[in-house]
């Protein structure tokens, strides 16, 4: 049993990797989205860029560092009271820089007190192109400070930290969601086309005839899809990291989420493929299904920014669950509500699974 | 007598209302080729399917191998070989990976590369399925149909829809088959395949058994006998011979005659000869089993000339079934 569905998994993979623009639009579906989407949503530095200060001298010496930083034109200078708790700070607004001008800073423009070294903290959200600006900008400030005072002896040095508490921009929320919409995507086609082109060309038939059984077939196919997603998931996931310095982390919940998915989803497909029998339309079909779900699902934009009609329809998408799951998972690191999510999927999964296996049926009569 | 590897009894098989195989007999000797000859429609499929344990029957008792195709689907399917109709293996897979796809869903399988051998497809083993011509396809499929070693071998229609050549191709592959001891079974609605390759076969028609038995016992006894075709005869030739055989036909300027016993030949040369009048030449001809369908039925049993051209159409409306 292992044995055959190991050979049709076998046949499988090897017709796939030979129909090479299957191959290409299957992975390249969900890059191109990524791509597009991230060019389009992320800040790409054009602009004001908003730097906050938290001066904890407080003396004349730092309040006239700020005043030359603020008359930068690309510079959008907002203060934080050095009474707050910056890290408290940066969780509840999330900044994506800030410039700590520490305590002893005026001692180093002191003449005659020694050379009382002093570093400013620039804290920065690697993932927005306009980081490396800012610092540059507080670097350079640095060093003409110490041309002025101390002949370029480094008296100000300058140290980078990240803001690792930030909140999340949308590259990060619209990745787990296109993988969400990857695991749809690639199994529904894949079963709807290959379930419909068996039947039609007698592969099936011929498969029949053999000692195969559905059960094993279906299997067959699934763990296929779920080779492929998978694939597509590392390949989202290294772009993901290349192109936009994201940070995902693919931990059990997500995988387990990412199977139960394709799970689902085939069989939504193979659903599909058992009432409309020609290729063309039963293609179609899952293209009316998983296009509008695609939108409603909370992939694009949060489904909490939907209007509440809109919004009770996500609810009752599958696939709202799955992005939100893997959202939950790789990127908000909330376990307890990843793994709620997941549950939800698993229910949908062995639903359309069972409802799958008992209407598609094999022999013609 | 050698051993019965199938037997048939009383076979009925209904869609609905309509019934498509009505109470069919017949039984199938080891090593023996067998044809279900018949038009569109007839039930050829339906009846192999059921031997196949595709479909279920609704009446009746079908043994293969001594087993019931109602009970021992699985080890019958591990014993038999199936070319269904309108074959297709996997587009994108070479002869060879198709062959060794199908046999690694039995539990013994023969070598691929001797298959290739036996099927003369040595040159197309790395070829993806999708290019082969209609004929490869049908060796590759018979190739795949002997993966599993069964000592019986469906073939439903191999040769529709092929060009004259790739259908004797398929010829010799019959025959091949049964010169290695395989028993054969074939169904076709071309009569001249039936009457060449088959041991034993039936008629069928509506679902019934109109004639059962080797070609020539078949000819024998629903024929018509042999008939004599005078051509180009002249008038004095014409004259001659309808004053002793009233019944005769004339076509153009041909003349047949049936020949109702064996002195009826000699007969027309005699008569001919007393004539004095011109003819161009005596031919004789054997009756076929398209004349005993004719006969039978009253209708023909293919348009040979308009299947090829039909052929695709017909059988992509057929998978909607
Ligand atoms: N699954 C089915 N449901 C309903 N009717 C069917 C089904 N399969 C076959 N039939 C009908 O039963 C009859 C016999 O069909 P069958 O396919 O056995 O004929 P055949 O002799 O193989 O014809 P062909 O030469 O076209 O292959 C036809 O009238 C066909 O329409
Ligand atoms: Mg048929």
């Amino acid at each position: 049993m292992a044995n055959r569905i190991l050979v049709a998994l076998k046949g499988e993979a090897k017709g796939f990797f030979r129909a090479k623009s299957t191959v290409f639009w299957t992975i390249a579906f969900p890059l191109l989205l990524i791509l597009l989407f991230g060019a389009i949503f992320s800040n790409t530095g054009a602009g004001k860029v908003d730097l906050y200060v938290q001066d904890l001298s407080d003396s004349q010496t730092s309040h006239s560092f700020v005043q030359h930083i603020a008359a930068i034109d690309s510079v959008n200078l907002i203060e934080i009271n050095k009474t707050i708790d910056l890290d408290q700070y940066i969780k509840d607004h999330s900044p994506t820089a800030v410039l700590v001008i520490p305590a002893n800073f005026a001692q180093a423009f002191v003449p005659g007190a020694g050379l009382n070294t002093t570093t400013l903290l620039v804290r920065l959200d690697p993932t927005q192109q306009s980081a490396s600006a800012v610092y540059s900008i507080v670097n350079g400030f640095a060093e003409q400070a110490n041309l002025a005072i101390a002949g370029g002896t480094n008296v100000i040095t300058t140290a980078r930290g990240d803001i690792t508490n930030t909140q999340f921009n949308y590259i990060d929320f619209f990745i787990p969601g296109v993988i969400a919409l990857t695991t749809m995507t690639t199994t529904a086609f894949w079963m709807v086309s290959v379930m419909t082109r068996y039947r039609n060309n007698g592969i099936f038939k011929k498969l029949t005839t053999t000692p195969i059984t559905r059960a094993e077939w279906l299997a067959s196919q699934i763990l296929w899809q779920l080779v492929v997603v998978f694939i597509s998931v590392g390949v989202i996931i290294i772009v993901g990291m290349l192109a936009f310095n994201t940070h995902m982390t693919l931990n059990a919940v997500a995988i387990v989420t990412i199977i139960l998915s394709s799970a689902a989803f085939s069989s939504m497909g193979m659903i599909i493929a058992r009432f409309i029998h020609d290729e063309e339309s039963a293609s179609a079909a899952a293209n009316a299904i998983t296009f509008p779900m695609m939108f409603l699902a909370g992939i694009f934009f949060p489904a909490s920014q939907f209007p509440s009609w809109l919004a009770s329809v996500a609810n009752v998408l599958p696939l709202t669950y799955v992005g939100n799951a893997l959202r939950d998972s790789m990127v908000y690191n909330n376990m307890s509500s990843a793994v709620g999510n997941m549950l939800v999927v698993a229910v949908f999964a062995i639903i359309l699974f069972v409802a799958g296996v008992l209407l598609s049926k094999w022999k013609t009569e | 007598m050698s051993d019965t590897v199938i037997e048939v009894e009383g076979l009925v098989k209904r869609y609905g209302d309509f019934t498509a195989v009505d109470g069919i007999n017949f039984t199938v000797n080891a090593g023996e080729v067998f044809s279900l000859l018949g038009p569109n429609g007839a039930g050829k499929t339906t009846t192999v399917e059921i031997m196949e344990c595709l479909r279920t029957l609704t009446g009746g008792t079908v043994h293969i191998l001594g087993m019931d195709v109602t009970k021992d689907a699985l080890k019958i399917k591990n014993r038999i070989g199936v070319l269904p109709q309108d074959f297709n293996a996997f587009d994108l897979l070479t002869v060879k990976e198709n062959i060794e796809y199908f046999g690694g869903m039995f539990d013994r399988q023969l070598p691929a590369d001797d298959l290739i051998k036996a099927m003369d497809l040595t040159d197309k083993r790395d070829e993806y399925f999708k290019n082969l011509s209609g004929g490869l396809k049908q060796r590759t499929g018979v190739a795949i149909s002997m993966v599993n070693d069964p000592e019986i071998i469906f073939l439903d229609e191999p040769t529709t829809g092929l060009d004259p050549r790739a259908r004797r191709d398929v010829w010799a592959v019959v025959k091949s088959l049964r010169e290695r001891g395989k028993t054969v079974i074939l169904t076709t609605h071309y009569m001249e395949e039936a009457e060449v390759l088959s041991d034993r076969l039936g008629i069928i028609d509506h679902g019934k058994f109109i004639a059962l038995g080797t070609p020539r016992q078949i000819i024998d006894t629903h024929g018509t006998g042999s008939r004599c075709i005078i051509s180009n005869c002249d008038n004095s030739c014409s004259t001659a011979l309808k004053g002793q055989w009233p019944t005769l036909e004339s076509k153009g300027g041909d003349i047949i005659i049936r020949l109702e016993n064996k002195n009826a030949l000699p007969e027309i040369i005699y008569a001919l000869d007393r004539s004095g009048g011109n003819y161009d030449q005596i031919q004789v001809t054997r009756p076929t089993l398209e004349d005993v369908f004719l006969a039978l039925t009253g209708k023909k049993l293919a348009a040979e000339e308009t299947e090829s051209n039909d052929g695709k159409k017909k059988r992509s409306k057929r998978r909607g079934d």
